[in-house]
């Protein structure tokens, strides 16, 4: 594990240094994602108003508010474009400069992409949640900060970066085949969005179907961390869904390696 | 024709200052520096003239053309094409100019080639017929039959610089600027685009200033040149001039048939030159002498070597341009403008 | 006649490049198929929230849901027609002017702002027209719309000036790229407040409303104009207050626009 560390290092440290060159670029696109909580938040508000009901489906205002701002801090901090990152190394060749170094090629881009997140975590992280937080508590009038559940969002959270991450990986290989991503990575984020509940809670929907999505790994992405932080999973539930997402890690995992086999024996054999 | 008067243009330079403290402070409060690109230059050009204009890398050559072309606002200072002023009467100087920038396409990437003259031909309003002819003729000089229906984008690069010049031509210009048109290109595709210039300005009269590295461009095209370094001009005139004025070494070489005795020659101490004015080199196959003729004639050089050794073969030229200019990059030769 | 003329000349230029986005679309066909039904689905999955919430609720707001969709609809098009005809901004933001290619752009007889727009003809955009309509077409039905030539003329005149409140605040925010060589990242901030235009504007707090309305103004862009065929109200303010803005933003950005042409440095030798 230590060696990975040593040798996976300087990856994460390039990763740094590209993430501080454009944090100014960062915060404005944060700043635009950003405004779409707010719209959501304002339109929850005024379905809450309209509806005069105490709950909308089993959420309050408070868990309503705290699913859009944490679903948007998880998906913010589990995004990754590796699906991009590496189409671009396909298309322009440099995926064989990869297969004659000595290190894996997952790993690096990985390592990488978690320096890239330093620097993305430093600025939205603390003020994300102490909004939340206070929000919450004028909301509701007493603390609701469990640190507790937190770390195990934290966990959860760690869990679907990574899944998302190799979800992403798998994907770029398709590079290999089609001439351009853009069309099909709009389709991808845009689905993985929705069966993620990064737009509407999966509670929301129909009871089978909502049955189906939360076992896919889409769900493992964003729902299960958000409904762990809001407090609407007990022990069980948690216990389960911690479970589905090593599942899926693994799967991912393996299945990543397996595409990157058959596109080394590829390329091999007809030289790039 | 074209009159430049102590065109000046500065950039501004933000400063930064290292780590993500020195990145803060400079967000907030940026550091400035001045950096002076072009500094104080003035050329005329009169119609019909092919001009070179060369200098280092970062000399500020590419600077002035695009001064020249409208593309930047001088800094202060002046310059006047056809009566126009390029930077203020933009959209009616560019109709009268041809632009080529060796390094980067105008064509459109995907069009092909022939429908990026359609487009041109209505951006410049040219009329259906003063178009039909200017192709063919363009055709003929340039031969871009084989590839006026590919993509840009499949052009080798040789045939995009042929499309590209063809582009800038197609409206008739008055005046022609080519920045390094011939970077990157082969033999036989740079003689190619010269001897299509060469067409051009002798038929049209158009006038062509031209930037390059390769002298053979200078050489086989300029009526004159004006080399600038750092920014400042640094000589003007014909390329008679360059050589007259710095170039009065000549080279001699020969084949002696005793190396020993071809070694024991005495130039320095013969004439009583110093080491700027004469050098000597023997790589064992060939001797090379080059000197100042302002200081020892010709005549005298071989006469000494004649009577001192016996050659195989002997002959005398001209230092040749490239090595006049790799003196003056150098700053070997002294340059008083 | 000489506007005539250069009207020509501008249509058959814009038929050119439109001819040949059309053909890289049939060269591309899975590629484009795939963004297409992207931009359908990202509306699409909107659409659905909409109703999941409707289902639980009467009206939001006071407005029941089909007038939500004619809002959603009307914001839909201006933004389609913005980004079909001026989607190369967004480039000028990104990457054009920093690698110094806006050069070209400089050496051509006509203006810079049309020469660069004209340049790309963004078919991605017909996800969103079609959106647009077909919302309309089922929203239409259920509410009442008062359709006479003077309101006909005045969705026009809307459709027009709100189109030109997207592309000003695209020309301003991508011109800062003249000076600081990239803006992209302040183009998208700007440019994701005409989300706001969705809906109704009184769903927001004051200071969020006031923002959308008189600052960044894309409520303006759908719900005024919208609202007023839908509800009626003073035309003077919910369309005219679209040609206000409309005219604004546009007569700001081509100025902007021109002080930071002055401005360019290009790049490299």
């Amino acid at each position: 594990m230590r060696k990975i560390f040593r040798i996976y290092k300087p990856f994460t440290h390039a990763g740094i240094l590209l993430a501080a060159q454009y944090r100014v670029n960062f915060i404005f696109f944060l700043l635009g994602d950003i405004l779409m909580c707010f719209i959501n938040y304002f339109l929850w508000r005024a379905v809450f108003n309209s509806g005069g009901a105490q709950t909308f489906m089993g959420f309050s205002e408070a868990d309503m508010v705290s699913y859009i701002f944490i679903s948007f801090l998880t998906s913010t901090l589990a995004y990754s474009d590796g699906s991009y990152a590496v189409g671009e190394e396909i298309r322009d060749g440099s995926v064989v400069m990869r297969m004659i170094k000595p290190i894996r090629f997952d790993l690096a881009f990985l390592f990488q992409e978690l320096g890239e997140r330093v620097i993305s975590i430093a600025i939205v992280f603390l003020p994300l949640v102490a909004g939340v937080e206070v929000f919450r508590f004028f909301a509701t009038g007493a603390v609701q900060f469990n640190i507790v559940r937190f770390l195990l969002y934290l966990l959860s959270l760690i869990l679907a970066y990574l899944i998302n991450f190799y979800i992403n990986v798998c994907y770029g290989y398709s590079a290999f085949v089609l001439k351009n991503l853009w069309g099909s990575n709009l389709l991808k984020n845009i689905i993985i969005g929705f069966l993620a509940g990064s737009t509407i809670p999966l509670a929301f929907m129909p009871p089978v179907l909502s049955e189906i999505l939360r076992i896919l790994p889409f769900a493992s992405l964003t729902y299960t961390p958000v409904m762990i932080y809001i407090g609407k999973y007990d022990l069980v539930q948690i216990l389960i869904s911690f479970g589905l997402q090593i599942v899926w890690l693994a799967f991912f995992i393996f299945l990543q390696q397996v595409i990157w086999n058959a596109c080394v024996k590829r390329l091999s054999a007809q030289g790039g | 024709m074209i009159y430049v008067n102590n065109l000046k243009k500065e950039f501004k330079k933000t400063i930064k200052e290292p780590g993500l403290k020195g990145s803060l402070k400079s967000f907030i409060k940026p550091k400035n520096e001045i950096i002076t690109a072009v500094n104080d230059v003035s050329f005329h050009v009169p119609r019909g003239e092919v001009l070179g204009f060369i200098g280092p890398n970062g000399a500020g050559k590419s600077t002035v053309i695009k001064m020249l072309t409208g593309i930047l606002t001088p800094t202060s200072g002046s310059c006047e094409i056809n009566g126009k002023i390029p930077y203020k009467n933009r959209k009616s100087y560019v109709r009268e100019i041809g632009v080529v920038f060796g390094q980067r396409t105008q064509l459109w990437w995907d069009l092909a080639l022939r429908e990026t003259y359609t487009v041109l031909k209505e951006i410049y309003e040219v009329d259906d017929k003063a178009f039909k002819e200017r192709m063919a003729f363009l055709n003929e000089v340039l031969e871009l039959e084989e590839f006026i229906t590919s993509p840009v984008r499949t052009l080798s690069l040789g045939q995009r610089m042929r499309a590209d010049i063809a582009a800038s031509l197609l409206h008739s210009p008055k005046v022609l600027f080519l920045d390094e048109p011939t970077i990157g290109l082969d033999v036989v595709v740079k003689d190619n685009i010269r001897q299509a210039v060469k067409t051009i300005n002798e038929n049209e009269q158009t006038t062509v200033i031209l930037t390059t590295h390769d002298l053979q461009d200078v050489e086989n095209l300029c009526d004159r040149i004006v080399m600038i370094d750092k920014g400042s001009k640094i000589f003007d005139g014909n390329i008679a001039e360059l050589k007259k004025k710095y170039g009065q070494s000549r080279e001699m070489k020969f084949i002696p048939t005793d190396f020993e005795a071809a070694g024991k020659l005495d130039y320095k101490g013969e004439f009583k030159l110093t080491d700027d004015d004469i050098e000597i080199e023997n790589d064992g196959h060939n001797v090379a002498v080059r000197f100042n003729s302002d200081k020892v004639s010709v005549e005298k050089i071989l006469n000494y070597t004649l009577s001192h050794t016996h050659v195989k073969d002997i002959n005398v030229s001209d230092a040749d341009i490239e090595e006049i200019i790799k003196g003056i990059y150098r700053s070997e030769v002294k340059v008083d403008a | 006649m000489k506007i005539f003329k250069k009207l020509h000349r501008v249509f058959k230029l814009h038929r050119i490049f439109i001819k040949q986005d059309l053909k890289r679309l049939m060269e591309y066909k899975i590629d484009f198929a795939t963004g297409a039904v992207g931009m359908l689905l990202a509306q699409g999955v909107n659409i659905v929230f909409l109703s999941i919430i409707f289902s639980q609720i009467p009206a939001l707001d006071g407005w029941k849901y089909e007038e939500i969709l004619f809002i959603y609809g009307f914001a839909l098009l201006p933004k389609a027609i913005d980004h079909l005809f001026t989607d190369n901004l967004w480039a000028i933001a990104y990457f054009i002017i920093r690698k110094g290619d806006f050069d070209k752009y400089l050496t051509r007889p006509v203006s810079t702002l049309f020469a660069v727009t004209v340049e790309k003809f963004q078919v991605d955009a017909f996800g969103e027209l079609f959106v647009g309509l077909l919302l309309f077409g089922i929203s239409i039905p259920h509410i009442s719309l008062n359709i006479n030539p003077l309101n006909i003329f005045l969705f026009i005149i809307a459709m027009i000036f709100a189109t030109l409140i997207y592309t000003g605040i695209k020309l301003i925010t991508a011109s800062i790229a003249f000076w600081i060589k990239r803006s992209g990242s302040i183009t998208y901030m700007f440019y994701m407040v005409n989300e706001f235009s969705k809906y109704p504007t009184t769903i927001y707090n004051r200071v969020v409303g006031a923002i959308v309305t008189y600052i960044i103004p894309f409520a303006f862009t759908a719900f005024f104009p919208a609202s007023y065929f839908i509800a009626g109200g003073n035309p003077w303010y919910n369309i005219g207050g679209t040609v206000v803005a409309g005219t604004v933003l546009m007569a700001v950005g081509i100025l902007v626009w021109n002080k930071g042409v002055s401005a360019y440095e290009s790049a490299g030798s």
